[in-house]
């Protein structure tokens, strides 16, 4: 004889990683390190931004780099003698906290002071990501259009810094870098939003300026 | 893909629990998916599909049943469901529908939750 038995479960999947998240917070906490977020989409300037950081900023930094292979921007990295590990993604359109945890023993958490996290270029599926991180800057520019913001609404409402990059192009590319800057608020009203050129160099002291209030805030 | 993570948590949780509770197999698996979640159903269901060959599950009936947004504005108090249009899920939730303020908390919608499983077993008392 067979009997039929329905079970309750409950068992959220996001929990789950959300309460992985937590713990990696914890590791960097311990440890004292300010963990960053970096999102984006594809060639929105990530990596550049991070190369600059690490150049100007005057802590001991580590990198995470996760992307679909990882290998060519953990490679840029390295160059700048920091301890990088690189997260490859494998088919995955996104870190999350589990690829994260597995990534920090790799690191020398004691003896840096920020951890730059790369996540993979993409506007969509890291969003419902935690990784652990402290903050989550979102890096776009003119080149993706003028109306990606609109189009990618939810990363910029859990974003804490959103950098328009690229701004020295905008005119070539017809995009109103003053209008992103303006929908970026419009969604979320309490979000640090800098227009940027990495190129040039402008609005990269106040991405720094910015970073540093958070870490003091902490 | 980033569907195949999900999936893969869902049926790993869905075979984990049956073969505690001593199943033959699973008949039937309900999931909630937030309406905030970045998750398409459908490449979901069929993720699922492809996961659970050779488990506990192939072959169950999977249903997919979909957790409204709800938000509280932090501006007048306002705690509801709020309705969104299929095409363009995301566009209401940042305006309170009471008062237009921007300042909301999203409290429900990002879930991804197993909710159910029917299981298949020896009837002990047989």
């Amino acid at each position: 004889m067979h009997k039929i038995a329905e079970v309750e479960i409950q068992h959220d999947i996001m929990v789950a990683n959300k309460k992985l998240a937590q713990r990696n917070q914890r590791i960097f906490d311990k440890a004292g390190v300010f963990a960053v977020d970096f999102l984006g989409a594809i060639g929105s300037g990530k990596t550049s931004l991070i190369e600059n950081l690490i150049e100007k900023m005057d802590y001991k930094i580590g990198v995470i780099a996760g992307d679909v292979i990882s290998k060519f921007d953990a490679g840029r990295f390295e160059k700048y003698g920091v301890p990088v590990v690189g997260l490859n993604t494998g088919k995955e359109c996104h870190l999350d906290a589990h690829l994260v945890e597995h990534a920090l023993p790799d690191l020398p958490l004691e003896d840096m002071d920020l951890l730059f996290i790369e996540n993979v270029g993409n506007l969509i599926c890291p969003v419902d990501f935690d990784l652990g991180s402290h903050i989550r800057m979102v890096v776009i520019s003119v080149s993706e259009g003028d109306d990606t913001v609109e189009k990618h609404p939810l990363i910029f409402k859990d974003a804490d810094i959103v950098v328009i990059n690229k701004i020295d192009i905008a005119e070539a590319v017809g995009a109103d870098e003053n209008k992103m800057f303006a929908d970026v608020l419009e969604l979320n009203p309490d979000v640090v939003v800098i227009k940027s050129s990495l190129k040039t160099g402008e609005g990269l002291d106040e991405i720094i300026k910015n970073i540093q209030k958070f870490m003091d805030e902490l | 893909m980033h569907e195949l993570s999900m999936a893969d948590a869902i049926v790993k949780t869905a075979v984990d629990v049956a073969e505690k509770n001593d199943a033959q197999e699973i008949t039937e698996v309900t999931i909630e998916i937030g309406k905030l979640t970045m998750l398409n159903p459908e490449q979901l269901k069929f993720m699922i599909e492809v996961l659970s060959e050779d488990t506990l599950l192939e072959g169950a009936e999977i249903i997919i049943e979909d957790i409204p947004i709800e938000i509280k504005c932090k501006s007048c108090d306002f705690v509801g469901l709020i309705v969104s249009d299929d095409l363009d899920p995301l566009v209401p939730i940042f305006n309170c529908p009471e008062c237009e303020g921007r300042d909301l908390e999203i409290t429900k919608g990002k879930e991804c939750n197993v909710k159910t499983i029917k299981i298949e077993k020896e009837d002990e008392d047989a």
